[in-house]
């Protein structure tokens, strides 16, 4: 009788669902095992930390600094789009990248979006990849939300298309007394989209278990802006804030700002 | 198919357990002979609310910083929404905008908007003037917090976009729907090709004459190729406005500007990308006598368009046919 009562309450809907997932698990992988539960996720929490100068000196909005030139200046903003996380074992060949391609806009103004949260398969990886910027596509697809929020002080209004980076504020170099670097650019040679790829600290390869959590601290160098491959001197260019050549140097520049500085693995 | 056919279940008892039977679509107007629209309206239907809301907000001042700037302050009915007789329009601290205000008709065909083409989908135009320091001179976030204050608007977004939530995204889909639902294909020419009216004869020499020496560049029934050219206007050293150059940083694209429709042509003056023409006659001069040569100088137009007095008459006769009046005093895009 009770089992009759309960079978009646059980959700039609929800029960299809659950049959369906338990057959699809089953001609997905023959050889499962009903005794082990499946496996959890690793959760990888990724802070981004904004520095100056390697990973030595953290980089503190509004204080002051001195770039490769010898060229003091004071950071008001320093944001950026990332997306298209990828774990990866360069030894195994193996890589994980995540289903939902979300972008994030890291704001060093806002402590709120400087941590990302990413749930990613066990295994052993020794690499994290990710792309700084926003594709194409997304560019010129119309009025977007969350991160892409045109709301964001990110896009450009005049010439369509994202700001994907920007470092901007005060330097005495500069004969406004300001500069400001929105890099953005997505099509043909003024295309800034770039790909990074971050190696793991000691011992150079994390075993990510189920269930657990591991912490990784990202530095970004403000001073990697000016400096290799290309020269960027306040004194010459205080203003980068269009598409074109000079933006894509810089972007080649900033691409080498992440360093994959610690990590805390539990297991 | 289980599995969706679950989940569609789901959906249908969800949907029957209000009682909120959600917008109501539109089809946009495909007039005769116009090809496919180039905005899509994917994830962004064509509804009545929708195409309601945004002609609320197209008339709204509270999208500018001061709240004297609606869209329509610059984009008015009576010149088929181009600014009647203003060279240049006015913004926000008594300033000039850089460039004459375009009318807004048959926008779903438009490739891509602005004189140099800078904004290539129309969701996001109205970000340019809603943020120019010299138009509405306001940030996006202000207008969604003023909004977001008026129950009126609560209420209108929710008709439209099934709940209050009122972000940029929401905005600016209203927005387009109101600027894409006007659709202007109702003028003399059109009646005369559906066959329901003729030209007079100097309407139809006009009209002989427009095919032979226009329409390269302003074909029918758009009236414009949405080509960006460089048509031989001198620069102007005040404002020194380079064109689409501005946007592809490309030298040969110096001094090109996009080929405007000539639909409603005679409401639009003062005309060209800065409005440096008051009338049709002192273009048809310019095209006739006055082109600069230059390095950009579309090849269609190195020997000029040579036209006599009788004939500048006759194209100007044949353009006045161009000029929709229902669109004009149609009561849908009026101010709410």
């Amino acid at each position: 009788m009770k089992l009759t009562h309960k079978l009646h309450r059980v959700n039609l809907p929800k029960l299809c669902i659950g049959l369906l997932l338990v057959t699809a698990v089953f001609s997905c992988q023959k050889e499962l095992h009903f005794d082990k539960e499946p496996e959890k996720d690793h959760n990888i929490i990724l802070k981004f930390k904004p520095v100056a100068s390697y990973d030595s000196v953290p980089l503190v909005l509004g204080k002051t600094y001195t770039n490769n030139f010898k060229e003091q200046y004071t950071p008001t903003g320093f944001k950026f789009y990332v997306h298209n996380f990828v774990l990866a074992n360069t030894d195994s060949g193996k890589t994980f990248k995540l289903d939902n391609d979300k972008y994030y806009l890291v704001d060093f103004s806002d402590s709120t979006t400087t941590e990302i949260k990413l749930s990613v398969a066990p295994y052993v990886y020794n690499r994290l990849y990710f792309t700084i910027g926003v594709d194409s596509a997304r560019n010129v697809s119309g009025a977007q939300t969350d991160a892409l929020d045109p709301a964001n002080g990110m896009f450009w209004t005049w010439n369509t298309g994202y700001i994907m980076a920007k470092l901007e504020g005060t330097s005495p170099k500069s004969s406004t007394g300001r500069f400001e670097y929105h890099i953005g650019g997505f099509s043909g040679a003024d295309n800034v989209i770039k790909q990074v790829e971050l190696l793991f600290p000691y011992p150079f390869s994390l075993d990510m278990q189920p269930g657990k959590e591991s912490q990784m601290f990202v530095t970004c160098d403000a001073n990697k802006w000016f400096f290799n491959p290309w020269d960027i001197k306040i004194a010459d260019k205080p203003v980068i804030a269009e598409p074109g050549l000079d933006a894509t140097h810089v972007a080649e520049n900033y691409k080498n700002m992440f360093t994959l500085d610690s990590v805390y693995n539990e297991q | 198919m289980l599995f969706l056919g679950c989940l569609l279940v789901n959906a249908c008892n969800k949907k029957s357990g209000g009682d909120n039977s959600g917008p109501h679509p539109l089809t946009l107007p495909q007039p005769a002979g116009f090809p496919a629209p180039q905005y899509s309206f994917t994830g962004n239907p064509l509804t009545q609310e929708g195409v309601e809301l945004g002609r609320k907000l197209f008339y709204d001042g509270r999208l500018s910083k001061d709240g004297n700037f609606p869209c329509a302050s610059c984009h008015q009915q009576f010149a088929a929404f181009a600014t009647y007789d203003h060279p240049l329009s006015h913004g926000f601290d008594n300033q000039f905008t850089f460039r004459n205000a375009p009318g807004l008709f048959n926008m779903a065909w438009n490739k891509e908007m602005h004189w140099d083409g800078g904004i290539t989908n129309i969701e996001v135009q109205p970000l340019a003037p809603l943020t120019a320091p010299n138009e509405m001179a306001e940030s996006i976030s202000n207008v969604i917090s003023k909004l977001q204050q008026d129950d009126t608007y609560k209420k209108m977004f929710t008709a439209a976009f099934g709940s209050d939530t009122i972000n940029s995204q929401r905005l600016l889909f209203a927005i387009t729907q109101f600027v894409t639902s006007l659709v202007s294909a109702n003028s003399k020419y059109d009646k005369v090709k559906q066959g329901l009216a003729s030209f007079s004869l100097t309407e139809q020499n006009g009209y002989t004459l427009f095919q032979a020496k226009c329409t390269s560049c302003h074909p029918e029934p758009l009236f414009t190729d949405h080509s960006f050219r460089n048509v031989g206007l001198p620069l102007d050293p005040f404002i020194k406005d380079v064109g689409r150059m501005r946007i592809t940083n490309n030298r040969t694209d110096s001094l090109k500007f996009k080929v405007p429709s000539l639909r409603n042509v005679a409401l639009t003056f003062p005309y060209e990308h800065d409005g440096r023409f008051a009338s049709i006659t002192s273009v048809l001069d310019f095209y006739s006598s006055d082109v600069q040569t230059g390095p950009t100088l579309d090849p269609l137009l190195k020997n000029k368009i040579p036209l006599t007095n009788a004939e500048k008459f006759y194209l100007l006769e044949f353009l006045k046919t161009l000029t929709d009046s229902t669109f004009l005093n149609d009561a849908r895009f009026a101010q709410p």
